[in-house]
């Protein structure tokens, strides 16, 4: 069945009208909006780790770490320097990214659960380092993190900084869609595949596993600086490797090696409690592995594979 | 020259439970080549399970060690038949996500079933810490090393003096050739699941009278584990065992000089450890793969 343009086209301006509605539909209960703008921060980091994983065929236990340079990043420059918001959350992606060149260098040398036990480590540490430096706030945190400024407009309601991330979120998930349909994609996936055949084929495995790295890392930062900003709240044990394998989790859920996956996982992992209850919380833990577990015997591709069903059976 | 005596032992005696647990890590990692991030959260489950036995159903200490040992392996058996089983062929990573499932499985029951609030779990042997010489360890710390040694001793045998133990290093050599050779390996792997999960919940059992017990009291120590296994090799249990008190002991030496980087010096030179010798202490350097 060859899908046709007419139809695709209307999915596609029903869903746009559809997220852009959404403050209106939930405007009795703001906290939605809230929790929707958590779903967004986290949907961005993980297409960051899916970036690596499920296209670089990287493992990363350590993904979270990346989220707390960028975030604490941008907010010390921002509240001891004084630095201007949007120059501190370059600054917070650049860190990010840096951080992420480091990291690199060890998947040079190592895959598989080697791999996954060096990022762990790494990871570990990086909340550990920031838990003692006093610039950091250490072990009590940073607060009072100032809100989300565009240029001369504060965007301090739930609605405005939805509007915010979704264009955020679209731009990066446009980038990394056009990255991986360049050459460099087409690379990168061919590492993933086969390091030895790539090799062969003239790819330079490891500037392009280090470029995978350096990307992913920037666009957790991305994700991290936005979200000091939204929470004005962090903690360095917020990004241990507990949230770590939290992202893990989402972007397995959501399917890995899909555009679209990781803000399916992120919508599931902040939602599901928010709809089982308070009382009910752990087992929100539960489903979760339970989902991991169904995502990887069942459904390879996760919740995406649900949606390319239905793309399929409405022909669009 | 006394209080390093003290840290020292008291490093050893913490680095026999980064023992216990790496060496099921590895009995595990070895055969199956699967890295069982599940491992620290099964005993923890196990662990729940068993005080839920002493409390409330008010067993025996040494009836419920039994089952706890039991519990384990019969959660191993599960685990292999219905979940390993069927994505044997796909990639390492599908492997590791499955137990990383696995272990939120565990610790979102426990705390589902038992409540999160940390409980005190009686320890196997009370009574006043024990003096050797200038050392001072409390009775449960020894139970812990002699179990680590015990442990240890049974896995040697099993590995390489019983016809299982053969088969199972031999199916870690080469799946394939195993099988040829007529090896059952689908009842090796039941059988190596089954020791390992045993072990964890022996390894959680006896340890966490040091800590409180809580859904998430395994995870610094299962990270801890896996930097044992790390330093020491990851195809040797022997590796595991010295690597888990070559660790303890540096850790709380680390700890007494430099208290502020006691969690992340370790992390650290496992890290290095990676790179310079991926092979650690005790393991065989193998080819690289593609």
């Amino acid at each position: 069945m060859v899908p046709s343009r007419g139809r695709r086209l209307t999915a596609n301006v029903v869903l746009v009208a559809l997220v852009l509605m959404v403050p209106l539909i939930f405007r009795t209960k703001p906290s939605i909006i809230g929790y929707l703008n958590i779903a967004m921060l986290y949907a961005l980091a993980t297409q960051g780790l899916n970036l690596l994983m499920g296209f670089g065929g990287l493992v990363s236990l350590g993904h979270a770490a990346f989220m707390a340079i960028g975030g604490y990043t941008a907010a010390v420059l921002v509240m001891t320097y004084h630095v201007n918001m949007f120059l501190a959350v370059v600054a917070g992606v650049a860190g990010a990214g840096l951080f992420g060149l480091v990291i690199g260098f060890p998947s040079l040398r190592l895959s598989g659960f080697y791999l996954a036990v060096a990022t762990m480590a790494l990871g570990s540490s990086v909340a550990d380092v920031i838990k003692r430096l006093a610039i950091t706030g250490g072990d009590y945190g940073l607060s009072n993190i100032p809100s989300l400024r565009l240029g001369p407009w504060a965007l301090t309601s739930d609605a405005s900084r939805y509007y915010f991330f979704v264009v955020v979120l679209a731009l990066v998930f446009a980038a990394v869609r056009n990255f991986l349909s360049s050459r460099s994609g087409r690379a990168v996936r061919a590492v993933r595949d086969s390091e030895m055949t790539a090799a062969a084929m003239g790819v330079n495995v490891a500037a392009y596993k280090l470029i995978t790295f350096v990307f992913a890392a920037c666009i957790a930062g991305l994700s991290g600086a936005l979200y000091a900003f939204t929470i004005s709240y962090l903690h360095p044990t917020n990004f241990g490797l507990t949230f770590s394998i939290g992202l893990l989790s989402m972007s397995i859920i959501g399917g890995l090696g899909t555009i679209i996956g990781p803000i399916l996982g992120a919508l599931f992992w902040v939602m599901l409690p928010l709809i089982i209850g308070a009382k009910l919380t752990y087992l929100a833990t539960v489903i979760f592995g339970l989902s991991i577990i169904g995502s990887v015997v069942f459904l390879p591709r996760g919740l995406s594979e649900l949606v390319i069903r239905i793309q399929t059976r409405l022909k669009l | 020259m006394n209080i390093f005596a003290n840290l020292a032992f008291r490093g050893l005696a913490t680095g026999a439970v980064y023992a216990l647990v790496g060496m099921g890590i590895v009995v595990i990692l070895q055969t199956t080549n699967v890295m069982n991030f599940a491992q620290g959260d099964t005993g923890m489950f196990v662990t729940y399970l068993a005080f839920f036995m002493i409390t409330t159903v008010k067993v025996p200490y040494s009836l419920v060690l039994v089952l706890a040992i039991a519990a384990g392996a019969i959660i191993g058996l599960i685990v292999e038949r219905f979940m390993m089983r069927s994505v044997r062929s796909r990639s390492h990573l599908s492997l590791i996500m499955l137990t990383l499932g696995l272990s939120l499985v565990f610790q979102g029951l426990a705390a589902f079933l038992f409540n999160s609030v940390p409980l005190l779990f009686p320890p196997l042997v009370t009574g006043d810490p024990v003096k050797l010489g200038p050392v001072i360890l409390s009775r449960q710390d020894i139970v812990v090393l002699l179990a680590t040694i015990v442990v240890f001793g049974i896995l040697y045998l099993f590995l390489y003096r019983t016809k299982q133990g053969v088969a199972a290093r031999s199916i870690s050599q080469d799946e394939y050739a195993a099988r040829v050779l007529g090896i059952p390996t689908p009842s090796i792997y039941m059988l190596i699941w089954a020791i390992g999960s045993a072990l964890a919940g022996l390894a959680a059992l006896l340890i966490v009278p040091r800590f409180s017990l809580e859904p998430s009291f395994m995870g610094l120590i299962q990270v801890k584990a896996f930097s044992a296994i790390v330093l020491g090799g990851m195809d040797s249990v022997f590796g595991a065992a010295v690597g888990g008190l070559i660790i303890g002991v540096v850790e709380n030496l680390v700890a007494y000089q430099f208290p502020a980087i006691k969690d992340s010096f370790m992390l650290i030179v496992v890290v290095i450890v990676l790179l310079v010798m991926p092979q650690g202490l005790f393991g065989k350097r193998q080819q690289r793969r593609f």
